[in-house]
This record gives C-alpha cells, structure tokens and sequence, in this order.
C-alpha cells in the first residue's frame, strides 16, 4: 500500500501538487488549473492523480484568507471598543502612501463606522482598572448587534488589553451568552501586543475573515471526506507551520501569508542538506517575486506585515518582502522617455506577447526569449509554443526611440528588472545589516532560475541554488513543515528595576499555552521550544531579539541579557550606549513539534562532464556565444557544468553567465559557483 | 541640459534606485535606534544623499517638509566650512535657521562620502528633535518674539571628526536641552545614519567608477528637469493668483495674508510671493528655504508622481520671496511655526492658484496645521524630565474625483501620529477620547476630509503645555462651489470645573491657537479638536447614495444631509 505525503499550494493560476511516497521514497510533482471562484474544485481534481485512500497526510497552502481581504468579500463585522475610541479604525495612523500624490485614497477599513460600539470601561498602561466595566452596557451593545440583522462576526479591542484582558475576556463572555453562535475575536487572544491600531486592524481583519474561512474548510472537508480522503489535512500557517483544521476556523489570521511560506522552509530543508547557514530566498513568478532570508539556519520573522498600506496584519509570520517583478512584467517608457520595467504586469491572460494570447506589451519573459535564453520549442516541457517574431517586434518598437534594436532592448529589460529585484534583495539583506557575501541565493519559481546568476552577480552573492522542482517548491516546502504556535506577551520591564518573579512567571505560562495549544492539535512529540527577549534602549521604540536559554530568571543571567544586547546593538548599528538602561519590551516563546526529516531521492553519481543536448546562441552582458544546452533530467550527480550554458526543465531554465559554473548535488539540486568561489 | 537620447538611461535608473535604497537604509536606522517619539513614532525625518555642492541627488519618503531646503541648507554650511576642511569620518550637525535651515528643532547632519581621496557626495540626516531648549519644553514656543526663545542654535560644526566624538559641541549641546538623554540618542540615531549611508554610497561609488557616478547624477538632474518641464508645458500659460491667510502670530490679533502668484510659460513656473504681509513680531514667520519648500512641495503634488526626487526638477521652479516677509524673514525674527504651519498655507496657496489652471489636478484646502501640541515635565516614574512634541492630524481636500481623505497629517509632514497605548506608557495624561469630528469636511460633490477630537487629561504630575497651531479662525478653502472645511478649536477644563473654555478666556492668551507654558495639574483637561478639508463642487450634486451612507456612518449629521445636500434622511 502506498502512502503520501501531499503538498498543495493553491496558487491564483495554477494550484501546485508535491507527493512524497513514503514507503518508496519517491517524489511526484504535477500542476492543475486553478478554479478560483470554488479552491476545492482545482484541488480535487489534481488529487485524481492519486489514490484517495493513500493520501495519509495533505498539506494545504490558500489563499482564500487574503483575497477575501483585499477584495473585500469578508464579513459583515461589528466592533466592540473602550469608550471615545470607537473610530480608531478609520483614524489609523495619519500618514500617507507617498509623500506627493494628489490622488491617493485612503485604505477602506474591513468595518463600518455603523458598526462600531463603545462600551464603558478604561485600564491604564500599568494595567490598573480605572473604570470598571459597565456590564449592562455590553448587553446593550449586544442588543445592537442583533438589531443589525446581518453581522457575521465580533471583533473586540479594548485600550490596554495586553496589559490586562479581564476586561476583554469578559466582553466575550458576555456577548457569547447574548449571541449565541457568533465568531468573538478579541484582541488580547489574536495579538496581545501594544499599540491600539495596529491590533485592532489585525484584530478585525480575524473576524472579517472568519465566516469565510468557517464556510471554505466546512465545504472543503466535506468533499474530501466524500471523495475519500479521510486522513490528516492540514493548513499551512503565515508563519511556516502548520495548523488543524479546527485550529485555522479558531484563528484564521494565521492564514494570511500562507502559501509563499513553503519556499521558505524548503529553501531552509535544502540549506541543512547542503551545509549552508544563510540563505536569501527569491521567489520569481509571473507577477511577483517574493524574498526572504535564513540566517544561521533559522528563518526570518516579522510582526509587522501590511495587507494593503494602512491596513497591518502583525502576528508573527515569515518575514516576505513582495515586489511587483516577475516574468510578465511589462516593459515601458515614462514620459521623460526612461525605460522601466513593472510593476504593471501581463498576468497569464494576456500573458506576454510571446505566448500568443493577445499580449501586446513586452515582458520580462519576451526579453528573455530574445536573448535565446528561453527556448520557443520547449516552453512548459514543450507544452506551449511561444512567438519569438511577435516578441522581437514589440521589443523593437521600444527600443527604436532610443536608438537601440530589439536585442539590446531585450538585455535592458533584463538589467533592469534585475535591479528591480536587488533592490529587494538590499532591503532583506542589507536594509537589515546583512553582508550579500555571506549568503547563497536559492532561486525559484518559473522564472527565478532564469535570473540566478545575473541576480548573484550585481548583488554580490557568491552562490546560488537552483532547487529540485523550482516550479513547485512552495507546495514542496509544505510537506516539511512542523506544527509551529508562536507566541509573545508585551511586558514593558527595565534593566534597573528588572522583575525576575514575572518575568519568569510569563515566560512559563507562555511556553505552557504554546505546548497545549499543541496538545490540542494532536502534535506532542518532538517538541522544541525558544525563548527570545525583544529589548532596547530606554526611549527608543524598536527592539532587538536576544534569544535566551533558560526558563528561569537570575540576576546572573539577566546580567548576560544586557550584555548580550549592547554587543548585538553595536553589530547591528555601528555603536551602542554602555551603562544605558535596557527596556524589556516583549517576551516571545515559539514552541514547535518537530516533523520528522524526509529521505529525499537521490540522483545516481557520474562525476564527469555531461554532454549538451543542444546548442543555441544566447545573450549575455558580454555578447552573444554560442551556448551548450543541457536537459536538466538529463544530469547526474557531480556533474559539472561551466558558464555559458542553459539547462532546460519543464517549468524553468537555469541561465548560467560566461564564467559562472554549475554543480550538482547528489538530490538533483543546482548548485551555482560565481567565478573564484569554491564549493 | 543634455538630450536624454544622450544619457546611458539603464545605468541611470540602476543608480537612482540604488541611492533612494540607501537612502531608505539610513532612515530605517534613524526609526530603529532615535529615542524622542517625534522620530521614531512619527517618522519626521528625511535622509537623503546630496551632491559635493549641496544639490539633492536622491531622497527617501519619509518626511517631505525639509527636501526644498537642502541645497541652501548645504550650501550655507559650506561657506563656514569649506570642502577642502572636511575630512574621512567626519560628521558635521547644523540647525540655525539664519545659517539656511528651516527651524531650531530641525538639525541637519551630514557626512562626506568619500572615494579615492576625493568627496563624491554628502549623506545627509534632517531631524526633528523634540527638545532644543528655549522658552518652552518641547520647543515650539508660540509667544516667541525673537529667534533666541526658539532654543540653541548650532552653527555649522563637526560633532564627530575623523571618526571620533567632538566632546566639547556633545558637552555644550546637552547642556542648553532639558532632555539631555533623549537628545543623545537621537542624534546618535542621526549619526548612524549618514555614516551607514556613506559607507554604502563609497562602496557603489568604486564599483561604477567616480566618473561614471558624477555623469549619470548630473544626467540624472537634467532627466528630472525634463521630466518637470515636460509636466508644467501642459499647464495653460497665463497668470494664476491666490490669497490665504493664517489667524494671527500669537502676540497680535492681526491676521496673516498669503499671496501667490504663479506665471506659467514654456514648462517654468515662477512663484512670487509679493503682497504677502511683512514678517511678524510672532514665531510664524518662514525662511526663504521654507518658502521655497512650499513651492516645490505644491508642485510636486499636482504633477506625476513618478518624476525622480532632485534638485533636478526643482530647476524650473523660480520662487520669489521678498526680503523681511513672513515668507522670507529678516534676523532676529522668531521663526519656528513658520516650518510647520505657514509652510502648508504657502503651498495651499499654490495649489490654489495653479487648481484654475489645471482644475483636473486640484484639490481643495487641508487643514494645514500639525497641531504642534507640546509639553514637558519630570517624571516620577523613570525619575528624568520628560518632553514630547505631540502631532495631530487634518482633514485633506476633496478632489474632482474623490472626498479628502480624513485623519492625514498636514501637506509638508508624513507623520505618523503616536498610539494611545504608547503616548500614555511614556507621558502621564490619560486620553480620554480620540474621534473624527463629524460635519468637519467641508461640504460638495465630493466631501472634505474629516478633523479631529482628542481630549487629554492630566494623571498624576505636572505638566507644562504649550501650542502653535491655526485655522481657529481662517477655514480651509473649497473648490469649484464646495464648501470650506470647519476650523479647529482648542479648549482647556479646569480639574472639577463644568466649563470648557479657550486659551484666550482660561488663561487670558492672545491667542487660541499659539499659547505658551500653560501649566496642567492633575484633572485638568485639554481638548484639541482639527480643522477639516475643504470640499469640492455643488454640494447639491453629491450622489444622494453617498449622503445617505454618510449619515448611516455619522460622517454627516442629519441637518447637514437636509439643509446642505438636500437630501432627506431615510427612517
């Protein structure tokens, strides 16, 4: 009987398929169409590809959670708030997008005013009480609630709960007994954080989404449990790991980052299996690249995500920097007759016009074509033949005002986009005190491999790694994951007046809801728990993580926290401020149960130089050469291959520079030398 | 101005991206390690990289007030300190408003970026720091009446020198400010900055070549300017005019005119600022680098927004401010709200003028104040004194398109206004209500954005208050037949007293808008309510499904929807 293991990203063009069998030790990728008006219908139909009954374990990245947010298709949500604070959501935080633009409109936020209730009650920043809560006035706003008629979900914040949730806590069990069966989000459950707007956006953005969620998993469920896929389904968290599905219908803002996660923690997998520390991830599609980074093996994290400008989803999830370049990308001139290259982008319908669907505007993809690094005749493994003539003439339509012809124009847009995407490389390296020399590249997506080497070059990164699968390494990522509760309490405690008793008393309770939290789900063994302190200055307002061992304050270890943070503060910003007092911001535990690690396939050994299976002539900054090209199913472990050269698979190319060398490893991974690096 | 068919584009736009990223990169330290809130929560600095003659080759977006006054701000410094003085390591700080900055709290700093034994570029730090001594804590004395009230001023000096801390400017400056921990940090903040950024721009500067980087920043220069000239070609030539005016300068009663003038032709537009009133005895005077900031700002506001950010597209702007007006003020004038509030009233005053030309583009008059409440006291807690500059924000102008956008800080800010929970975790009031203010937008087509309501109560200590703010009495214009947005109040309550009362009638001030060391004791209270946007077009034209949502929201009252929209209210 066979056994997978199943990944599943459900994508906006295609949804993505990863099986891992266990008791073959076989890995099997595949895409199916998207149908994104109904997700399960696409799933259920690439999941014929196997049978139901041996899918033991289905991992689920959606992004159900995020479109219903940004096309403002959640619920009808009514908000619960301290008295004089009802319109925290519409005041945000005042600032604009762009410094200078006329036109711009403020993000709608997920409530109507109509919607928002005041209920008397207020606790100070040290969590006294200084009003007590009016119980009768909550029943009364509950009574309003049903008045409406058609609200679908309740979000509560009230002003300091993190410091002190009685009041909160109680809200909820009071509506709960007045509105029976109606979702409650309350602040201090969903981020027990400061700063008033940014939980209660976050806050509200749980319960917009909810009724949304409630319904997808319901229906979703029920077609698996039809069709026979009765196992463990899980879904995939914004913060790399995994939830039940009982656990996403609780907190389904865990959700909104969920599908790129998967890059991330397979880029992670692949950094363990070939013994590098720091990674930078890219992942390149059609529309957009994604970025992040691995540092000393661990995963960047980030508790300061934007939905949309204004609109701030803070749990903590894999820090993913997004920016408008991909492989459709259109190329155009501004009216001071520059060239630039997106955000605006051909998405796959038209598509670019290559592909033959109508697509006037050259892309990123055309450009490539032109410069012979994408091969009309085997695009998609040969699926889809693309239009080289019809690339080349809108290509050449930009470049003449500039005096250039079609090629240079096409390697143009190349450098561009290219710089497009250092740039967003430098700012999840560089903007963060990263040094580009230390890191490996892990370049994926259908256009990722294409842009490895270039990208390794101006951004001065001496390796890449063109994964397994680059087409499908999100849904891959997915059958690596652990189940992962992260978890912090704000504390606000200084250097001078450290309380070690509370400290201590926080950090245990936290590292015990995190551990049942888990116990709830089903995962008890392999547990690992982290602890990590945010602190800073006194006065400052940013914090910096110090990771702690211990579950147990002393004045002895505590001593060693202030040291370790001046030493980290002088690192990372060029000076720090000896004897200054050290705030005590935020105390953090992530408690994970760890999956067990896959036994990938490995690829039989050859050692020698492979032999191309075709040749063209390709394009680089250099010139044109007349290029080997290798099929990448083709290769064997230790193959050696040098710069220039392509290798062709199914969903990418790999484009290797002048100079540039290849290896690969024994489980099939491209391993990418700049000229002097050594493996 | 060279062809742009001449220029290696593709390297340009790499080098434009690459410094705007370092740029960003030094404003993301300045955010990350600065300690007063003005920096850190409300992000009131800009970090930019300029050229060896002070012209600005590229900024980040964070705040916009200080980018026109760069060039004059550099160039002024380079007078007193010469290129050839200035050494590898060094970084020089600056904030006279005399010597070409903009106001006493505002400091400049800047940091050679050297490669090759020769100076390629200055990185530069414009802050907003929240203390700077002078006659009030927090350091918008609105009852200023000489330039000496406003605080310290720093000339031109190096506080670090070849790498290491000038001990004796540190010593001198802490010394003149009450919050000498919190000023220590921020500029350690500012220094960290532009050495960060000007390392990163040597590193670039050696990888393309000092050459390659002198041409494609001077290429880049004249690309903004074509790009700009481009924009101002499409507005009709012709004069355009108009007058806005400003309360009072909080010594006397006079209200305050603002003239712009706008002479469009062949893609250049000269501002003169003639017949606006003579400077006055009160500290809402602006310095030229002000007015000419206002210019550019309006400017940038109503063109692409794509345009590159440098001296380059300012080159077709000619401002003229007449010498000892409040829009170019003569020493010793008192001058620090001039930065903050006379600064919108000018470019709203632009943008008016140039909205009769291209109506497309207008939007109606914001609220064109940041509310400058500020307040300092000692703090029991942490056993220090305490000094905040609070900002608040306005309601913007409807466009031909769209209702103002409520709650936005005023046109030369971008600031971001501090959370309850942080304001009350640092300063002993209790806020007891934060609200948009319901009928504030001025009325139309489409609605002015909507004000304010804050109200603060003293906890438990004693705190010294002052304000510099307007629009209590001059409303922010509609447009196109659209009503002016409301005006703002500020109102004090006595601890168990019933009445609320303005500055004029509690404390006997000049003025209600700029009052100075107003001491709150426990109970007392103070409420700031923000001016709204004006509105723009017949407000009996708004689409009637728009009134109605409005008023099921409470944007609107029920009055307002019958007697201005005539639109009757659904039961």
């Amino acid at each position: 009987m066979r056994n997978f293991l199943l990944g599943v990203d459900v994508g906006g063009t295609f949804t993505d398929f990863v099986a891992y069998d266990r008791g073959q030790r076989e890995l099997t990728v595949w895409k199916q169409l998207s149908t994104p008006k109904d997700p399960t219908t696409g799933i259920l139909g690439g999941l014929q590809a196997i049978e139901a009954r041996a899918i033991e374990n289905l991992r689920l990245g959606t992004t159900v959670a995020t479109n219903a947010i940004l096309e403002r298709k959640g619920a009808r949500v009514a908000y619960v708030t301290t008295r004089g604070f009802r319109d925290i959501p519409f005041l945000q935080r005042g600032h604009r997008e762009h410094h200078y633009d006329s036109g711009w409109i403020r993000s709608r936020p997920l409530v109507r005013r109509r919607d928002c209730h005041e209920v008397d009650e207020r606790i100070l920043a040290d969590g006294a009480v200084l009003t007590a809560l009016d119980e009768a006035g909550v029943r009364e706003v509950a009574a309003r609630i049903r008045a409406a008629g058609d609200i679908e979900a309740v979000a509560v914040a009230l002003l300091f709960s993190y410091v002190n949730p009685v009041h909160e806590q109680r809200v909820r069990e009071i509506l709960a007994a007045e509105l029976p069966g109606m979702p409650i989000s309350i602040s201090y459950d969903v981020l027990p954080k400061w700063k008033e707007y940014e939980r209660a956006s976050t806050t509200l953005a749980d319960a917009y989404i909810k009724p949304v969620l409630h319904r997808y998993l319901r229906d979703m469920r029920g077609r698996f449990d039809e069709r026979g896929i009765t196992k463990h389904v899980v879904m995939i968290k914004s913060n790399g790991g995994e939830m039940t599905l009982d656990a996403a219908r609780e907190q389904p803002i865990h959700l909104t980052l969920s599908g790129p996660t998967g890059g991330v923690v397979a880029a992670k997998a692949i950094a363990e299996n070939l013994g590098l520390s720091h990674l930078v991830t890219l992942d390149m599609g059609g529309t957009s690249t994604d970025c992040s980074t691995i540092v000393d093996g661990s995963i960047a994290f980030t508790t300061s995500f934007e939905i949309e400008f204004g609109l701030p989803v803070q749990v903590p999830m894999i820090d993913i920097r997004t920016i408008g370049a991909g492989g459709g990308s259109i190329a155009w001139m501004d009216k001071g007759g520059m060239l630039r290259v997106g955000p605006h982008s051909a998405g796959a319908q038209p598509g670019p016009v290559c592909y033959g669907f109508g697509g006037e505007h050259a892309t990123v993809t055309d450009a490539n074509l032109v410069l012979g690094r994408i091969n009309p005749a085997n695009f998609l493994g040969g699926s889809m033949k693309l239009d080289l003539p019809h690339a080349e003439a809108a290509l050449a339509r930009l470049a003449d005002p500039l005096g250039m012809n079609a090629e240079q124009l096409a390697l143009a847009v190349s450098r561009i986009v290219n710089n497009n995407m250092v740039g967003a490389l430098r700012t999840v390296l560089i903007e963060r005190g990263f040094d580009p020399r230390d890191f490996a590249l892990v370049a994926f997506g259908g256009a990722g491999p294409l842009h490895v080497s270039d990208l390794m070059a101006e951004a001065g990164i001496p390796r890449g790694v063109v994964p397994v699968h680059p087409g499908q390494f999100s849904a891959l990522g997915f059958i690596l994951t652990d189940a992962r509760v992260d978890l912090e309490r704000t504390v606000q405690m200084h250097s001078r007046r450290f309380d070690a008793e509370r400290a201590t008393a926080i950090l245990k309770e936290l590292i015990a809801t995190g551990t049942a939290n888990l116990a709830e789900q089903g995962y008890t063994h392999h547990l690992a728990v982290t602890r990590t302190l945010d602190l800073r200055y006194l006065g400052q307002n940013y914090e910096l993580e110090v990771g702690i061992d211990f579950d147990e304050f002393t004045a002895a270890n505590t001593a060693r926290v202030w040291e370790a943070f001046h030493a980290l503060h002088q690192a990372r910003f060029g000076f720090h401020i000896p004897n200054e007092v050290i705030e005590a911001i935020t105390i953090k535990c992530t408690v994970v149960s760890v999956a067990e690690r896959l036994d990938f396939p490995t690829l039989p050994a050859s050692g020698g130089s492979p032999q191309p299976t075709d040749r063209r002539r390709a394009v680089f900054e250099d010139g044109g050469f007349d290029t080997p090209v290798y099929d990448r199913a083709g290769l064997r472990a230790g193959d050696r291959i040098t710069g220039p050269a392509l290798v062709e698979e199914a969903a990418s190319v790999t484009v290797l520079r002048p100079g540039y060398r290849l290896e690969v490893t024994a489980h099939g991974h491209l391993l990418v030398l700049a000229p002097g690096v050594e493996n | 101005m060279k062809p742009v068919a001449q220029m290696d584009l593709v390297t340009m736009n790499i080098l434009e991206n690459t410094m705007v990223s370092i740029c960003r990169e030094m404003g993301i330290t300045l955010m990350k390690t600065s300690y007063s809130t003005i920096f850190n929560e409300a992000l009131d600095f800009t970090c930019a990289i300029a050229s060896p003659n002070g012209e600005m080759l590229a900024v980040a977006e964070f705040c916009p007030a200080q980018i026109g006054g760069m060039p004059l701000l550099i160039r002024s410094c380079l007078q007193e300190i010469p290129v050839s003085e200035i050494e590898a390591g060094d970084v020089l700080v600056h904030n006279d408003p005399y010597r070409g900055g903009l106001h006493t709290p505002e400091h400049t700093l800047f940091c050679p970026v050297y490669v090759d034994g020769e100076i390629v570029a200055f990185t530069v730090a414009i802050g907003h720091v929240a203390e700077v001594g002078g006659m009030v804590p927090g350091g918008f004395p609105s009852e200023a009446t000489e330039i000496f009230h406003e605080g310290i001023r720093v000339p031109p000096v190096k506080i670090k020198k070849r790498g290491e801390d000038v001990v004796e400017v540190w010593k001198l400056w802490l010394a003149n400010v009450r919050t000498p921990r919190y000023n220590y940090g921020d500029m350690r903040a500012m220094i960290s900055g532009v050495e960060l950024g000007s390392a990163r721009l040597a590193e670039v500067v050696k990888k393309y070549g000092r050459e390659v980087f002198k041409t494609n920043c001077s290429d880049l220069m004249d690309y903004a300017e074509a790009r700009m000239r481009a924009e101002l070609a499409e507005i009709p030539p012709g004069k355009y005019s108009f007058v806005d005016y400003m309360d009072n300068d909080g010594v006397s009663d006079s209200e305050i005119r603002i003239e712009a003038h706008c002479y469009v032709r062949d893609g250049t537009i000269v501002v003169d600022y003639s017949g606006s009133t003579p400077q006055v005895a009160g500290p809402i005077n602006a310095t030229l680098g002000v007015a000419w900031s206002a210019a550019y700002n309006a400017i940038l506001h109503l063109t692409d927004p794509s345009i590159p950010r440098n001296s380059g597209c300012f080159r077709p702007i000619k401002v003229i401010a007449p010498k000892g007006t409040i829009v170019n003020v003569d020493y010793p004038a008192p001058e620090v709200g001039g930065n903050t509030e006379t600064h919108p009233r000018i470019a709203g005053a632009v943008i008016g003028a140039l909205a009769q030309a291209a109506p497309q583009r207008a939007m109606a008059g914001e609220g064109g104040t940041h509310l400058n409440f500020v307040f300092g006291g000692h703090d029991r807690r942490h056993d220090e004194y305490f000094a905040c500059y609070d900002i608040e924000v306005v309601g913007w102008g409807a466009r031909p398109f769209a209702d103002g956008n409520d709650a936005t800080d005023s046109i030369n800010g971008n600031c971001r206004v501090m959370p309850v929970e942080v304001f009350e975790t640092r300063y002993p009031w209790l806020t007891e209500e934060y609200t948009l203010r319901p009928d504030s937008g001025g009325a139309g087509t489409f609605r002015g954005g909507l004000g304010t309501s804050k109200i603060y109560r003293c906890l438990d200590a004693e705190i010294t208050a002052s304000q510099l703010t307007d629009r209590h009495q001059h409303q922010a214009y509609g447009l196109a037949g659209g009503a002016p947005g409301a005006t703002g109040m500020t109102h004090y309550q006595a601890a168990g007293a019933r009445e609320w009362q303005t500055m004029v009638e509690a404390f006997r001030k000049r003025s209600t808008s700029k009052w100075s060391n107003v001491v709150f004791k426990p109970g007392d209270r103070v409420q700031i309510l923000t001016p709204g946007g004006g509105g723009y077009g017949d407000p009996k034209r708004r689409d009637p499904a728009l009134v109605h949502e409005d008023l099921a929201d409470g944007f609107i009252s029920h009055d307002t929807a019958r007697r201005v929209y005539g639109v009757v209210p659904k039961e």
